[in-house]
């Protein structure tokens, strides 16, 4: 599956206490023994993930509704 | 379900039966979209349905004696629909579809003597279906009778365009000047066809004996006839007769058995159950000439039509309505769901069968107990068991009843300086996380009357039971019952209708009764005058009829007029609660909640706490049975329902006043407890619909004020904090504020991040 790249409007966002500004990085999602790699934001140093709220509520959302009835 | 199953769940269904006037039509015409179609002013819709039966339609339109009206469900309410003038009407109003179409030709020959009706059918049967046809009659042209009737009823072109549209279909007519044996005899053909209905030889009619009444078989192998003398009408019947002649040489020719598996005409015998009382009776619409429909009386004699249909249960609930179709249609639903091999496909129909309430309007409802809720309860178990229910389809309730019956909040002791209990009073998780200070009263009261009263906060385990999760279920009545043996085994007595249905039908031993039941039998005060209030069972109180008369007994004696609502007592609604619909479809149980308080102007009255919080979502005004018990504590009809995060902290507080009145300290608090949070009325409905507890939010936010990670945005100091919690990752938006935090945003998903990077 190629890498979908999932980017909030507002990227003005730092990691605490790393201090480093987030940026777009390869994460590994995970639902009910199936996996996808995409591009979200990440903290450059410690690679802690931002899942905003639009991609959580929407598009996550429904790709676990799709896994739960396959 | 396996096959077998789904053919007993479908044969429960009669809405597929055909209506009354197509089970009495001799050719199974769908009389009712016949009908429809001409009230819809749609004559061409109309013809495609009389085609799509009768042979000849132009002629068979013409002179059909209809009936189906003697079977006709409108007989009684101003007279049948008069379905044969709506039937000349269209007939003259349309032109035929176009060509006849022909399956491929077959070898074997059919011949037929005679050229009446019924001969004009069997021609017309089995031409269609490819068989060769040769057709002998007397006189210039066939048609036999048809030809003396008057132009008005059969125009002799419309005879005579029929005849050359049969000829089409392989049928070869040939004149002769006597049909006699002789002809029969040298006849090439592999099956004969003798009408009746036309001038035969006596000597050959007096040679044919009787046929089969059925198969209108004749003892010589390949002959058959029809059209027989004493038939009840002479055109329709004769057709008929030919059309079930045609049905057996086919099966002749194919040496198939005349008789096996084949359906017979009905002859008006049909299971459908339509409701008449109320339909308003309207009379029958006579043509102004006396002879046949204007257009325009057609129409309104079409819209006579009752469009006989059964859904009972699909008329009163929201739930089957909504997915645009019947249980027996359903049923194949929820078969094919099963039925799709594990990564083989989407499994549509999880959460229709998750929307159920389970509330068993349907089966009281149905004229043959169908019941849905067996049939969803069943596929969830099902799918619980196959592992393939969806994980957050019922999360949240059975969170919330894992909660109820934690040590946060259930609790089980004898009455204060009691040494052991006479009676043990169950309020029920939802009562005691609704109304938690009215519950406190009600035990109280029950002190009075009985003083060795034990109380048992805890959950009877009805979500469990409704997710279709047997094994927890179980697990869940295990324990009840060892409490229960522990208290002493005494009488329980329950103020939710639930719990009581859950004790009777899974824990006999508790000999459970209501708390309603009770009191109705004490001296009670009546209260103020107030205006009549609409009553609305709990649908779990469905088949207690002693339980609701209790409480009409309790609310007579408290001097309470009631207003009348139809659904009620045994065909009462569900809030949209029950079987955890509100769980896993939100936006119908606010449907159904809505649908139910439209029932009636007057502000609702009920006896489930549940009931009474899911109805006053729609804004409706709403009381509980308690309100007017205990007027000192009466909460106001309009007061919005409990959230979900007030539900748990009033179980707990409800649990530490118990706890209390035995000298004992209430339950150490946990760490994340004293994050003190604040937030708008925007963000409180937000966590409502998401679900989202304020106890989520400070677990969350407890990880900031221990030195956790998170994100601090780059100009205005807001930050966002994760955490995983059980099976969900919250996220919060907050702010900081004096002594704590200010919540902007709060947002949860299911999906993992791998190697936990939050």
């Amino acid at each position: 599956m190629s890498s979908l790249t999932f980017e909030p409007k507002d990227m003005n966002w730092v990691c605490e206490p790393c201090g480093e500004a987030l940026e777009l990085g390869r994460v590994e999602l995970t639902y009910l023994g199936n996996s996808f790699h995409v591009e979200l934001p990440v903290c450059a140093k410690c690679g802690a993930v931002y899942i905003y709220e639009e991609l959580a509520m929407g598009r996550i959302f429904e790709v676990e509704q799709l896994l739960e009835d396959k | 379900m396996d096959q077998k199953e789904l053919r007993k769940w479908e044969a429960k269904c009669i809405q597929e039966e055909p209506p009354k006037c197509k089970a009495g039509c001799p050719l199974g015409v769908d009389a009712r979209a016949f009908a429809q179609a001409m009230a819809k002013g749609d004559p061409l819709a109309a013809r495609a349905v009389l085609e799509k039966s009768m042979p000849l339609a132009a002629i068979t339109g013409r002179l059909c004696e209809a009936p189906c009206e003697e079977f006709c469900v409108r007989g009684d309410l101003g007279g049948a629909v008069a379905l044969g003038g709506l039937e000349r009407l269209c007939i003259r109003e349309t032109q035929p579809k176009g060509r006849l179409l022909r399956l491929p030709a077959r070898p074997r020959k059919v011949a037929v003597f005679g050229a009446g009706p019924s001969s004009l059918a069997v021609a017309f049967d089995l031409g269609k279906k490819g068989y060769p046809v040769t057709m002998y009659h007397v006189g210039e042209a066939p048609g036999g009778w048809l030809r003396e009737l008057p132009e008005a009823d059969l125009p002799t072109r419309v005879l005579d365009e029929e005849l050359s549209r049969l000829a089409s279909l392989h049928v070869t007519y040939v004149s002769v000047s006597v049909l006699d044996s002789a002809l029969v005899e040298a006849h090439p053909a592999d099956a004969v066809y003798v009408g009746q209905d036309d001038t035969l030889d006596s000597e050959l009619l007096a040679s044919l004996g009787s046929p089969d009444p059925e198969t209108f078989a004749l003892e010589r192998p390949g002959w058959f006839t029809g059209a027989l003398e004493g038939r009840p009408h002479r055109f329709i019947s004769a057709v008929s007769q030919g059309r079930e002649a045609a049905v057996s040489i086919d099966r002749y020719l194919q040496n198939a058995s005349l008789t096996s598996s084949r359906v017979f005409l009905r002859k008006g015998q049909t299971s459908l159950f339509t409701r008449t009382t109320d339909i308003a009776p309207v009379q029958r619409v006579v043509p102004a000439d006396g002879v046949a429909f204007t257009r325009e009386e057609g129409l309104l004699e079409a819209a006579r039509c009752i469009d006989c249909q059964c859904l009972e249960c699909v008329r009163h609930c929201v739930y089957l309505s909504e997915y645009g179709g019947y249980p027996k249609s359903y049923a194949r639903r929820v078969f094919n769901n099963s039925a799709i091999v594990k990564g083989g496909g989407v499994h549509q129909a999880n959460t229709f069968i998750n929307s159920c309430s389970l509330c068993g309007q349907c089966e009281t409802l149905c004229p043959n107990d169908f019941s849905m809720a067996d049939m969803c309860l069943d596929a969830r178990r099902l799918m619980v068991r196959d592992k393939r229910m969806p994980p957050s389809a019922h999360w949240f309730a059975l969170e919330e009843m894992r909660s109820a019956g934690s040590e946060q909040a259930a609790f089980i002791r004898h009455a204060p300086g009691a040494p052991d209990s006479a009676m043990l009073f169950f309020p029920g998780c939802q009562l005691s996380g609704i109304r938690p200070d009215q519950t406190l009263r009600l035990y109280d009261r029950l002190l009075e009357i009985e003083p060795r009263t034990g109380i048992w906060l805890d959950c009877c385990g009805a979500p469990a039971h409704w997710a279709g999760r047997e094994d927890e279920f179980a697990d869940m009545l295990g324990k009840l019952k060892e409490a229960f043996k522990a208290m002493g085994s005494p009488r329980v007595v329950t103020a939710c209708s639930t719990c009581l249905k859950m004790f009777r039908e899974h824990l006999p031993a508790f000999g459970a009764e209501s708390v309603w039941t009770l009191l109705a039998g004490e001296s009670l005060i009546p209260g103020e005058a107030r205006e009549a209030l609409a009553l609305s069972d709990p649908c779990t109180s469905r088949h207690d009829a002693a339980t609701r008369g209790a409480v009409h007994a309790l609310l007579e004696k408290l001097g309470q007029p009631l207003a009348p609502l139809a659904m009620s007592g045994e065909l009462t609604e569900c809030c949209g609660f029950g079987g955890l619909m509100d769980n896993a479809n939100p936006a119908l149980a606010r449907k159904v909640a809505e649908a139910r308080v439209a029932q009636s102007e007057a502000c609702f009255l009920t006896y489930c706490a549940m009931c009474r919080d899911q109805l006053a979502k729609t804004g409706k005004p709403v009381l509980h049975i308690l309100d007017l018990l205990f007027p000192d504590l009466a909460h106001g009809a309009s007061e919005p329902p409990v959230g979900i995060s007030a539900r748990r902290v009033n179980r707990r507080r409800l649990k530490d006043a118990l706890q209390g009145r035995h000298g004992s300290e209430g339950m150490p608090r946990q760490p994340f407890e004293d994050v003190s949070l604040v937030y708008s009325a925007e963000v409180a409905e937000l966590l409502e619909t998401r679900r989202i507890l304020e106890d989520d939010l400070r677990q969350v936010l407890h990880k900031v004020r221990n030195g956790g990670k998170c994100l601090v945005h780059g100009e205005d100091g807001r930050r966002i904090v994760a955490a995983e919690l059980g099976e969900v990752t919250y996220w919060v938006e907050f702010r900081d504020v004096k002594d704590g935090f200010e919540v902007l945003r709060a947002w949860s998903h299911r999906m993992r991040i791998a190697g936990g990077r939050i």
